[in-house]
């Protein structure tokens, strides 16, 4: 098996107290925030972020946290304050935002200094992920989704140009016009923290991953899908004259073990279902406002479902998550086995949310799922002696040292 | 004055490509067939969809003017442009069209987002027109209520269900939205209309702009519309200098389609009595 993978413990942070699906429209948007007891919300934060303190201590490579808005699947709106809470709980880990959503920010330098200062902080322990948040982020926080894209791209441009250039410097752009860019503190890390694009698959988003070497991360897909995802990846790079190293391609899949296959499946279905059926309880609308995607994307999100008969989250059963792989549940020999498909065939190296919290897991379970997937499965993708990244000197996926050299230019 | 006559079949008019000012436009237009006169210009703006046809609405108009039915940049036929980011692009683009076209002065009527942009243009260039006329347009705020129910979180078919309270002639402008390339076309003219009115969705500067209207004008309402609110109507004739108001009984949002030939002579009436 590959040695190279390695495991990013991310949870969504829900809030599962909501009725039940058939009762609501829509998890996001406009689920009436009475449902949230902040009582209850205390005890759940606190749980969640003792779990990515907890991911330290059993050596996963990284922990992650990301932003959404309005909505009970993921109760992150500020990333950047649970990384902060991380971030001084633990010493060595990697925590990776994944991420900020460019877009929706009025104005991209607060990203810039954010960043930097977990970086600071954590001595360089930041993977600083970007996003242009889902669709329902857009009715949410109201920015224009037929403009995201654009936003995104010029949002990320001035911050890596803010991390890199000395200040102040004039920024015009179309959407962002600025005329002393000079964000005090600058990152710890040089030229700049590792940038990450978590992706839905748009070939837009993948062409421009792989031509900045970004390691580009599939979400909660079936894994015929994350194939096609990154086949495309790996013929952008191609274009671009290199071989994509198995850091740049990440997967984002649910993983539960336990002793018996029995006793995974029985205590993993109900939370499973939870997420897919609750959290991701959408209604099309909400998932992709208008403008959101280019009518060609469209056009190959409804060929695509149609050709590879991809069904909606809610439609799919417990055994279609199963085969489909979305998700990945079995004793640790199973779970291993699975894994070392997506090392061996799809030459990938980064595992986003092994083991974590999810739908309404219990924390037992959660702890229980996190200690035995360390002692028992990691080992299996790791020279011996166990050692995270971090302790072995291995450098952060996306870092300039962790990806292949830029060959020659021929004359 | 002449009645429009109830119309029982509508010829296909297929729309011709100009050119106004570097960009390509999809535009319809034909005027009384019976009469010695051509009618006067009458340009009509529609509103966010029933593209791509001449509508019975259109042929009910032309019996009594010359009716000129462009399609708005990054609808129906008329391709999206980069340079489109808000109604005042718009606004500026049909000045262009008036010009490429020769127009000194014209009737000008607009229907729902075609309705906020006749508003805006006669603000810009009130002394172009002869009259104004506005069908449940948006655009103003109405005071504790939203601008639009939020039609960008409805289905195809709960959208119809919100702005037809008469769906006896909703076959005229249904469409088949398993077809992916109808679905395709749809959300890109929701795209469009994003771009322009996803926020804001009023205008806030309009009611103080509206003073400067100099031509007089006709406010159009249905009896009850569920998508833009019944007020707006009354804010709209409220703030322009010289305005009536008239709902067209039995109808919601869509009037146009209801009752094409009501909502087509109650605009000639008003554009005669003016003369």
């Amino acid at each position: 098996m590959s040695q190279s993978l390695q495991f990013f413990h991310f949870g969504l942070m829900p809030y599962p107290n909501i009725p039940p699906p058939e009762q609501i429209e829509s998890t996001w948007v406009n689920l009436s925030n009475s449902n949230y007891d902040p009582v209850v919300g205390h005890r759940l934060y606190n749980e969640y972020l003792d779990q990515a303190v907890l991911a330290e201590k059993l050596g996963y490579d990284g922990t992650c946290v990301n932003e959404h808005h309005q909505n009970a699947y993921g109760t992150m709106p500020d990333p950047n304050v649970m990384a902060s809470h991380i971030v001084a709980r633990t010493s060595k880990i990697r925590v990776g935002i994944i991420g900020n959503a460019l877009p929706l920010h009025e104005n991209p330098l607060r990203v810039a200094e954010s960043v930097a200062m977990l970086d600071v902080i954590s001595g360089g322990r930041i993977i600083s992920g970007f996003v242009r948040g889902t669709g329902m982020e857009y009715h949410s926080m109201r920015v224009n989704p037929a403009t995201s894209r654009e936003r995104f791209w010029e949002a990320h441009d001035l911050i890596i140009k803010a991390w890199t250039t000395d200040g102040p410097f004039d920024w015009q752009g179309k959407h962002f016009d600025i005329p002393y860019v000079n964000p005090w503190p600058r990152p710890f890390q040089q030229p700049h923290p590792p940038i990450w694009l978590p992706g839905q698959g748009s070939f837009e988003t993948i062409k421009e991953a792989a031509k900045r070497r970004y390691p580009f991360m599939m979400v909660f897909a079936p894994l015929s899908f994350t194939k096609v995802n990154y086949d495309m990846y790996r013929k952008a790079a191609a274009d671009e004259g290199y071989e994509p190293a198995p850091e740049q391609l990440a997967f984002c899949v649910p993983t539960y073990v336990a002793e018996t296959e029995a006793k995974a499946h029985e205590e993993a279905r109900e939370h499973m279902m939870w997420l897919f059926h609750r959290g991701l309880k959408i209604p099309d609308y909400h998932w992709v406002p208008p403008g959101y995607m280019s009518g060609q994307s469209l056009r190959g999100m409804i060929m695509g479902k149609r050709k590879f008969g991809i069904k909606d989250h809610t439609d799919l059963s417990y055994q279609d998550l199963l085969d489909d792989q979305y998700i990945i549940v079995g004793t640790p020999q199973q779970v291993a086995e699975k894994l070392a498909y997506y090392t061996d065939e799809l030459g990938a190296g980064i595992h986003v949310a092994s083991s974590a919290q999810i739908g309404d897991m219990p924390n037992w379970k959660v702890v229980k799922n996190m200690t035995l997937f360390a002692e028992e499965v990691m080992p299996l993708f790791r020279p011996p002696g166990n050692q995270p990244a971090w302790a072995r000197g291995v450098p952060v996926p996306g870092t300039p040292a962790s990806l292949p050299p830029t060959p020659a230019p021929t004359l | 004055m002449s009645t429009v006559t109830r119309l029982d079949a509508v010829p296909e008019v297929a729309a011709e490509t100009i050119d106004v000012a570097g960009s390509p436009v999809a535009l319809r237009r034909r005027g009384p067939v019976d009469s010695a006169t051509a009618g006067e210009p009458l340009l009509f703006l529609h509103g966010a969809g029933f593209t791509g046809k001449w509508l019975r609405f259109h042929e009910a108009l032309a019996q009594g003017a010359d009716v000129i039915a462009p399609e708005h940049v990054g609808y129906g036929e008329t391709p999206m442009q980069d340079w489109l980011e808000d109604i005042g692009d718009l606004v500026l683009h049909y000045d262009d069209l008036r010009r490429a076209l020769g127009l000194e002065r014209f009737h000008l009527v607009g229907y729902s987002l075609g309705g906020w942009i006749a508003a805006a243009y006669a603000t810009l260039f009130p002394d172009r027109l002869r009259s104004l006329t506005l069908i449940t347009p948006a655009g103003i705020q109405v005071p504790g209520k939203p601008p639009f129910t939020d039609l960008f979180t409805m289905t195809p078919e709960q959208l119809f269900g919100t702005i037809f309270n008469d769906p006896a002639n909703i076959g005229e402008v249904m469409v088949d939205v398993t077809d992916p390339d109808v679905a395709v076309h749809l959300y890109e003219e929701q795209s469009t209309l994003a771009r322009l009115v996803w926020n804001p969705r009023y205008d806030r500067r309009m009611p103080r702009r509206l003073a400067r209207v100099s031509c007089p004008a006709l406010v159009l309402g249905a009896e009850d519309d569920r998508l833009v609110p019944n007020e707006a109507v009354d804010r709209y004739a409220e703030f322009l200098p010289d305005a009536r108001v008239q709902r067209i009984p039995g109808t919601g949002h869509a009037l146009v389609i209801e009752q094409p030939e009501q909502t087509a002579q109650a605009i000639l009436d008003f554009q005669r009595s003016e003369q």
